[in-house]
């Protein structure tokens, strides 16, 4: 299921500009050496044996009513039509889910921006509140950070205290279907420290005599941020989005805890992964699941192409001239 | 993800036990679900049983309930099945019926005694002819509440109350804190509420048959009925009811958000350690004629995998627990009382404290006690969060009482075939 790692920034940094380069070798020649493949082979065993074995064998599960205890039996593409035409809880699972990616993913990417900005602005001592800001993230899919959202949270924590204090009275916001979801949205945009270490490391590659010649010409900050900043930044820009976009298709955990296991009240936060991890391992349907699973990556995979194809329209390449 | 591996690779060591040594040892493995404390106990009637049976080593692990099913499934699947497995009614037909267990009145399992618990109750280990399963513990379903608060109220609990006295008895209780506290936690999300109430008109759950056993009509009026209640305010508001979890920490009585809820009456001690109050045990509300529905309930039961290679050292573990006065005494009442009548009359002798409570409980409800229903269908696993979620749509008021009912009946069909 989590065969995506969360992305390691040195990795991300480098391989950023990855979308348009990576077609072209470059000027070295491309030889094979046989003892490549000797180093290659602790990864490659534990590639088939590990990813390609388990899909493969779940691709085929996807066409079969498996319970896990007796053999699978063949049912075609039964799973995939019951799917859409038979399962209502199918479909809200695929409404929380484009949910929490339509309005995470862009408040993530904002927040992120914002704190690099802010980050970037400072010269002395941000080593420190970049530490401080990353944290969060290196909690990130962990058990512990979402018990703590569940604590903050939860009839009488401190927000319910907080926002009465205010005068604005809330239920339990992890037990209402009202709340619910968006305090899962909460604790995924406040882990936004990976994306923010990117867009750092981003905002340090732009010239600064692009933008000082800009001030010299008379353009204000809002202007510079507008015709500088962002197309500059529209690569990294693009790669965040990417990444944060099929994580949160993903996201499990903070709705496995917070939800208490179940989807929430009244299957607020039925997220996609959860029905799919419900129906495989609470309700002996291995096969269905396994069908969901396959309709997920199809859905993941059309996104993400969808947003490569849009990005000829909006990403700026400083070396595309040059081509 | 690579960091499961080595877990994976444990388990697999760990899951291979079940074959005999050279020196004629045998080791089997034995899992169980529950908190620290019952592992303590049930380690410490194993460490028994091994002194006892120096050439059999019992392998132990337990896990919190969801989670315990989530790997059972998987060890299952995987050919690593446990030797010896803590089962549940809920999840007895979906593994016995496809034959992961082994059946108990044939081969070694015969062995395992069962001549002195209650013939009802042990039959409750039987699906389809076979004996899948031999019950662990025997406990009822019961009203767990605050003494001092219903006392206050006006209402004694303890004597048995109508569904009217109880409602007048909760909109008090909540009335006396302001509502903050309410009379009860909500009880139209409890399958086994639902299940004593309909019990008590004369229907059940479940069909022998595995399918359900009442109308849409029949959850209109249980609905209605808690309507009246949260209607009054005596039982908690929706967001409190939702926080619901099967664990006594977790629920809202246990957080003191209500003075009363309906649940086991051997999870008292549990309730009473979350609450930090002096709880008791009471029977369910009933119609006036006295007739509440109650059962000898299996809490638990436990079985053999049918794939085991040491049935025979299962077994061995399996009639000590159920049957040895030691280990009786060990483990206690933690899961409910011993399954087995002669140990049961022993240790009622000397109970002290929360024992005493329950043995009193359970000794004064026994002759209106009724039989257990039968085995429930395969899926019945997921009935439970089916009804739950199907009356918060309508305690948060998304969905009328109607509706919520055609959606739960369409739902459990498709749930139980």
């Amino acid at each position: 299921m989590t065969t995506f790692r969360a992305p390691d920034p040195v990795v991300a940094k480098v391989s950023v500009p990855f979308a348009r380069r990576s077609g072209r070798p470059g000027g070295r020649r491309r030889t094979s050496r046989p003892e490549a493949f000797v180093f290659l082979t602790p990864w490659l065993l534990g590639a088939v044996a590990l990813t390609v074995g388990p899909m493969v064998v779940s691709l085929y599960l996807s066409f079969t009513d498996y319970d896990m205890f007796t053999s699978p039996k063949w049912v075609g593409i039964d799973n995939f039509v019951r799917m859409f035409t038979d399962d209502d809880r199918y479909l809200q699972s695929v409404k929380v889910t484009a949910i929490y990616v339509l309005v995470s993913v862009p408040l993530k990417l904002i927040v992120s921006l914002l704190v690099a900005m802010l980050l970037n602005s400072r010269r002395g001592a941000n080593g420190f509140y970049r530490a401080a800001f990353y944290a969060p993230s290196l909690l990130g899919a962990s058990v512990a950070a979402a018990l703590v959202w569940r604590a903050l949270f939860t009839g009488g924590g401190p927000v319910n205290e907080l926002l009465a204090s205010l005068g604005w009275h809330t239920p339990s916001w992890i037990d209402d279907p009202k709340f619910s979801l968006a305090s899962i949205v909460l604790l995924g945009v406040w882990q936004f420290g990976a994306p923010m270490v990117i867009f750092l490391a981003g905002l340090k590659q732009i010239p600064p005599e692009l933008l000082e010649s800009a001030s010299i010409d008379g353009a204000g900050a809002l202007r510079r941020f507008w015709h500088i900043t962002l197309p500059m930044l529209s690569p990294v820009i693009f790669f965040n989005l990417v990444m944060e976009a099929i994580h949160a298709f993903q996201a499990f955990t903070p709705a496995f805890v917070i939800g208490g296991g179940r989807g929430g009240p009244a299957d607020a936060d039925l997220f996609y992964t959860l029905y799919l991890f419900e129906v495989g391992f609470q309700d002996f349907k291995m096969g269905y699941a396994s069908a969901m699973a396959w309709v997920l990556l199809a859905v993941i995979a059309i996104v993400t192409a969808i947003v490569f194809r849009t990005a000829r329209l909006w990403v700026f390449y400083e070396d595309a001239e040059a081509r | 993800m690579l960091a499961v591996v080595p877990f994976l690779l444990a388990g697999v060591a760990a899951c291979g036990g079940g074959g005999a040594g050279a020196d004629g040892e045998v080791a089997i493995t034995f899992v169980w679900w529950g908190s620290d404390g019952r592992a303590n106990l049930t380690k410490q009637a194993v460490d028994l049983f091994q002194q006892r049976n120096p050439k059999i080593k019992v392998q132990t692990s337990f896990s919190a309930y969801a989670a315990y099913w989530e790997k059972l499934a998987t060890q299952t699947a995987g050919g690593n099945a446990p030797d010896v497995l803590n089962m549940d009614g809920r999840y007895l037909a979906e593994y016995g019926g496809r034959n992961v267990l082994a059946d108990l009145n044939q081969g070694p399992g015969k062995s395992i005694s069962l001549t002195d618990v209650n013939p009802e109750l042990a039959a409750t280990g039987v699906y389809q002819g076979k004996r899948y399963a031999v019950p662990w513990a025997q406990n009822t379903p019961a009203m767990i509440y605050d003494p001092a608060a219903f006392t206050a109220a006006g209402a004694d609990p303890a004597n048995g109350m109508t569904w009217d006295q109880f409602a007048d008895a909760t909109q008090k209780v909540s009335a006396a804190s302001g509502f903050s506290v309410r009379g009860a936690t909500d009880f139209g999300i409890l399958d086994t509420a639902l299940e004593i109430w309909l019990r008590q008109q004369g229907k059940q759950l479940y069909t022998p048959a595995g399918k359900l056993g009442f109308t849409a009509d029949d959850l209109r009026r249980y609905w209605r009925l808690a309507g009246r209640f949260r209607d009054a305010k005596g039982v908690s508001p929706a967001d409190v009811t939702s926080s619901y979890n099967t664990s006594p920490e977790q629920s809202p009585l246990g957080k003191k958000l209500t003075s009363s809820e309906f649940a086991y009456d051997n999870l008292l001690p549990a309730y009473k350690t979350a609450s930090g109050k002096a709880l008791s045990v009471a029977p369910y509300p009933g119609d006036a004629s006295g007739n509440n529905g109650q059962y000898r309930r299996p809490a638990m039961f436990l079985s053999i995998s049918a794939r085991s290679k040491a049935q025979e050292a299962a077994a061995k573990l399996v009639d000590f627990l159920i049957n040895d006065p030691d280990a009786g005494r060990i483990l206690g009442t933690d899961r409910g009382l011993a399954p087995n009548l002669k140990v049961r009359a022993q240790l009622a002798q000397g109970a002290t404290g929360n024992d005493k409570t329950l043995y009193g409980y359970e000794s004064a409800l026994e002759p209106k006690l009724g039989a257990a229903p039968p085995v429930p269908p395969k899926g019945a696993g997921s009935i439970q969060k089916l009804l739950q979620r199907t009356y918060e749509e309508v305690a948060f008021g998304r969905m009328s009482v109607d509706d919520a009912v055609s959606r739960f009946m369409s739902e459990a069909e498709k749930a139980l075939t």
